[in-house]
Formats: C-alpha cells, sequence, structure tokens
C-alpha cells in the first residue's frame, strides 16, 4: 500500500532500496487523480497510459542497477505552458488548443532524463496571466486546503496537485508570482530560481525579461532536487546562464547559524498591509530564524509600489507584444480575465516601458546594495491567506503591489515557504529571497526552518469527488 | 529612499472613458460592449504607474536590458 502522501526525497529513498515499485507508485497517484480530481480541477490532461508505460521502462531500469538518481521514478506534474511532444500544450487556452508541440521544453526534458514520470499537464491560468477563470475550456483548479478557495496563481494545476498528493512535484513558472503565490496559498515549498538559471526555452512566454521557471514540491529538499535535474545553461534560451550548478541537495545539509538575514517589514506592514495572522505568521518564522542561530536586521527598500510599478508595466508591454495579433484576430476567444488585463497593455507606450526598464536598473542596483551584507532577505509572500473565489477582482494584480514582483525584478532567487496555518487550517506563508545564483543558501534556509517546525507534517483532508 | 516610502497606489484624473476607448480602438482591438467600461475604469492604473516610474534622471541613465554585443 503506497502512502497518500510521500515526499519525493522519501519516494527515491524507497525506490532505490527497492522497496517501492515505480508502477505502484504512479499507479497509485492515477487511482488518486480518479478519485480526488473531480473536485480539485488540477489536471486538465492524464497521460495515464504514457506514464505506466515509462514507471514500467524506470522499474525494469532500476533493477537492471541502472538508477539515475532522486528522481528516478518519480511522478510529477507540468504547467500546461511547459511543451510536450506530441501531447497538447494549450496554456489552459482556447486561443491554443490544437497546439501539439514538435518537441519538449528543455527543462521537461531534463526533467524526464532523470527519470521522472509525467503524471499529465496541469491547469494554469490563461497564458500564466488571466484568472481564475471559469470561462474557459477548463475549470480553474480549487485549492485542496478548501476547495471554495483560489489556488493562487498562476500555476495554480501545480499548487493543487502537490498539495493534494496527487504528483510529488511539479513545473511552475513565475514572472510576478506564480510559483511562490499558489505555494503560498496551498502550503508548499515554491521556488523561482534566478533568472537565466533555468531554461524559459519551450515555455509559452508572458514577459520576456521577467519568466522564470521552477519547481514547486512540498519540502524545500524537494524543490532542490528537482533545481538540480532543471537546471543549466541551455544555448537555445538567449537568456540562460552559463554558470555551474553546484549540488543543492548537498549544501542543505550545511550550517545556517550565522546566516545574515534582512526582514524587509515595510513591504507587508505598510505598502500591502498583511492581516494580523500572517504577520505573526512571519513573526514566528524570524523567531525561529533568530533560534537557529541566524542574525536578522530590518531593511529597507524603495517603495513596494515602485517594484510593482515597474514590474507590471513590463509585463503588460511584452505580454502585450506577444499577443498583440492574436487579440487583434481572436480578442473573444481568450478568457475575460486575460483580454480585459492585456488590453490594458494597449495604453502602454514605448516611454513607459523604456522608463520602466531604466527603473529596473535603479532598482536592481538597489538591492544588490542593500544585501552586500546579508545573506538572504524575508518578507511575505501573500497579504493572507487563499481568499475565496468570489473575493478575487479581475483587476487585482493591479490594485494592491504584489509582495513577489521585487524579486522578478531583480532576478533574484525566491522562494514561498509554509509557516504555519490559520486557525481555519488554511497555510501561511513567508518568502525568502536571497542573492543573484544563490540558490543554495535559500534552499538551505528553507530546509532548516522547515526541519525545526511542524509544518511539513500537516497535510490538507481530502474527501473524494 | 524616496520620500513616499510607504505609499499604495493612488488614483489620479485620468484619460476619459473616451479616450480609452478611442485608445483601445486605434490599437486594433475588438472590445465587447459589456466589458468597455471596466477596462476604462482600470486605465488610471497604467497611468498611475506610468507616473511614478517618471523620475528625474540623468540623461544616460540607462536601462536594464542593454547588453553587450555577442562575442564580448
Amino acid at each position: 500500500m503506497v502512502p497518500d502522501f510521500l515526499t519525493i526525497a522519501e519516494a527515491g529513498a524507497l525506490i532505490a532500496k527497492r522497496e517501492l515499485s515505480p508502477v505502484e507508485l504512479v499507479q497509485s497517484r492515477l487511482t488518486r487523480i480518479e478519485r480526488l480530481d473531480g473536485k480539485l480541477n488540477s489536471f486538465i490532461r492524464v497521460l495515464a497510459d504514457e506514464a505506466l508505460a515509462a514507471a514500467r521502462a524506470a522499474e525494469a531500469e532500476i533493477i537492471a542497477g541502472g538508477l539515475r538518481g532522486p528522481l528516478h521514478g518519480i511522478p510529477v506534474g507540468l504547467k500546461d505552458i511547459y511543451e510536450t511532444k506530441g501531447v497538447p500544450t494549450t496554456g489552459h487556452s482556447k486561443v491554443m488548443i490544437d497546439h501539439v508541440p514538435a518537441q519538449d521544453a528543455t527543462s521537461v526534458r531534463r526533467l524526464t532524463e532523470a527519470g521522472a514520470i509525467v503524471l499529465g499537464k496541469l491547469a494554469t491560468h490563461e497564458f500564466a496571466f488571466g484568472g481564475p477563470s471559469f470561462d474557459l475550456p477548463w475549470p480553474p483548479a480549487r485549492n485542496p486546503w478548501d476547495t471554495s478557495r483560489f489556488t493562487g496563481g498562476s500555476s495554480s494545476g501545480t499548487g493543487a496537485a502537490v498539495a493534494a498528493g496527487l504528483v510529488l512535484g511539479g513545473t511552475g513558472s513565475d514572472t510576478g508570482g506564480s510559483i511562490r503565490g499558489p505555494a503560498a496559498f496551498c502550503g508548499l515549498a515554491g521556488l523561482k530560481p534566478s533568472y537565466g538559471r533555468i531554461s524559459r526555452a519551450g515555455i509559452l512566454p508572458l514577459a520576456f525579461s521577467l519568466d522564470h521557471a521552477g519547481p514547486m514540491a512540498w519540502t524545500a529538499e524537494d524543490c532542490a532536487i528537482m533545481l538540480q535535474a532543471m537546471a543549466g545553461h541551455d544555448p537555445i534560451d538567449p537568456a540562460s546562464a552559463d554558470r555551474p550548478v553546484p549540488d543543492y541537495r548537498a549544501s542543505l545539509s550545511n550550517e545556517v547559524k550565522g546566516l545574515r538575514i534582512g526582514l524587509i517589514r515595510d513591504f507587508y506592514e505598510t505598502d500591502n498591509p498583511a492581516n494580523e495572522v500572517m504577520r505573526q505568521g512571519i513573526a514566528n518564522a524570524v523567531k525561529v530564524f533568530e533560534g537557529l542561530g541566524c542574525s536578522v536586521r530590518e531593511l529597507r527598500l524603495s517603495p513596494l509600489a515602485d517594484w510593482a510599478a515597474c514590474g507590471v508595466m513590463i509585463m503588460l508591454a511584452e505580454g502585450y507584444a506577444i499577443h498583440e495579433a492574436t487579440l487583434r484576430e481572436r480578442f473573444v476567444d481568450y478568457g475575460e480575465a486575460f483580454r480585459d488585463r492585456m488590453a490594458l497593455g494597449a495604453l502602454v507606450t514605448g516611454g513607459d516601458y523604456v522608463q520602466a526598464v531604466r527603473r529596473r536598473r535603479e532598482l536592481i542596483a538597489e538591492f544588490a546594495a542593500a544585501i552586500t551584507d546579508l545573506d538572504l532577505v524575508i518578507t511575505a509572500a501573500a497579504p493572507s491567506e487563499a481568499p475565496t473565489f468570489d473575493s478575487v477582482s479581475k483587476f487585482a494584480i493591479l490594485e494592491r503591489p504584489s509582495l513577489t514582483m521585487p524579486f522578478n525584478v531583480t532576478g533574484s532567487p525566491a522562494m514561498s515557504v509554509c509557516c504555519g496555518y490559520t486557525s481555519a487550517g488554511l497555510p501561511l506563508a513567508v518568502q525568502l529571497a536571497g542573492k543573484p545564483f544563490d540558490e543554495a543558501t535559500v534552499l538551505r534556509a528553507a530546509h532548516a526552518y522547515e526541519r525545526a517546525t511542524p509544518w511539513r507534517s500537516i497535510r490538507p483532508t481530502l474527501l473524494p469527488s | 529612499m524616496p520620500k513616499d516610502k510607504g505609499e499604495r497606489i493612488v488614483k489620479t484624473q485620468g484619460m476619459t472613458r473616451g479616450e480609452v476607448e478611442a485608445a483601445l480602438a486605434r490599437a486594433g482591438l475588438e472590445i465587447p460592449e459589456r466589458e468597455k467600461p471596466e477596462i476604462a475604469a482600470a486605465a488610471h492604473f497604467i497611468e498611475e504607474m506610468a507616473a511614478r516610474l517618471r523620475r528625474k534622471r540623468e540623461m544616460g541613465a540607462e536601462p536594464a536590458h542593454i547588453f553587450p554585443p555577442p562575442g564580448e
């Protein structure tokens, strides 16, 4: 009997010891999807036959002594903006409903080469931007902790599927917080690596200079395992960084004592005020880090609205350029949330865009200077626990400055980590961010925090569909 | 650090609904009548963000996406 919930690290260890069969593991997830996903809508396409065939091949390879590593035989899901050879990749949109790629995205190829088994394609906000939407070819994913609540977006299906134990890990993308938002609302670990760390090749773009691919999983350790497979230079992606990829999992065991952390309190106390329970969760997390031997001091940056304005204007301008022709030809084939938000891109002038990119240079320099003598920063990942669907407005991303956008603007690694639960059992989250290409320190701190707290032992209670 | 630390995005006197609709029509977007008022009502966010990004800078203040020539 395969447990309902397993981390990648746990399952990988059992597979390596031949105490867990990849076939049984994949079959158990397919059964779980069948039983639960009617309520969650996290998958838009389940690849059952392909996954079972891959699991049988993995099992045979492992039995023959060919274990590839900790992802071998591990079932994962892919946000449906990651291109998959021969399998439709739609962006959760009518506009690309017949799009069948000829190649896998580079990151997908790397995951499968590491032995991961793709269970299917996961729901997303339309083209990683519009949503939550009820007027698309598939319904929006629902939060496993309370299905009346929003998963966060845009990696909504990945957030729901990992939290529900339908997959052990999944891919997300993050242009303004689309990994960290759903990770926060669904109680996961979600890492947006440095810009350039994971190839964007074969991932449907939203905004070229802000788009980041990354892993979402139950723990920081699992994110480290996935990042190890996904990271690395890719000459096909012009933004891909040609830098060494450290051993992320090995670095988790390094000491966190002595880490210097900056607390950006203004972001969530004045600029986009978090509710009391979230503030308390962050305050408690700070105490845990201090208890682990880290030093924490206050850090002040430009107002959050500056970071948000910079990121949103770049996102709208670049996104509008990508979708401009199709918006003109097929406006109503997009969902209402996507098309009405993206229409605002038509109001952004060339001058506005260049001013945003000039501001970006200033903000990148400001952040680099501010963390010269720090290893990490902490702030909120979201201002509250997951809201109900009916309380999310069409222009929510414009109404309050995003707490996650600053690290898309800087391209720094940033991660959402569960830091407790509300009295109603909904996850809370804290955001950790580090220096460019220092994912290892972010992951190490997150891992130490998870081990020092009980939050990873709490899973959602799910009722069959 | 700017003096407006902590300021939220504030509403400005911006484009009229007619001006927004004209701009969207010039862009070639055929927007359903029902959605036009909502888009027009959100246009102030763009104006406010654009205003926030405009500040006194040296003429030579470079954008972030200036790149080294290939091969450098």
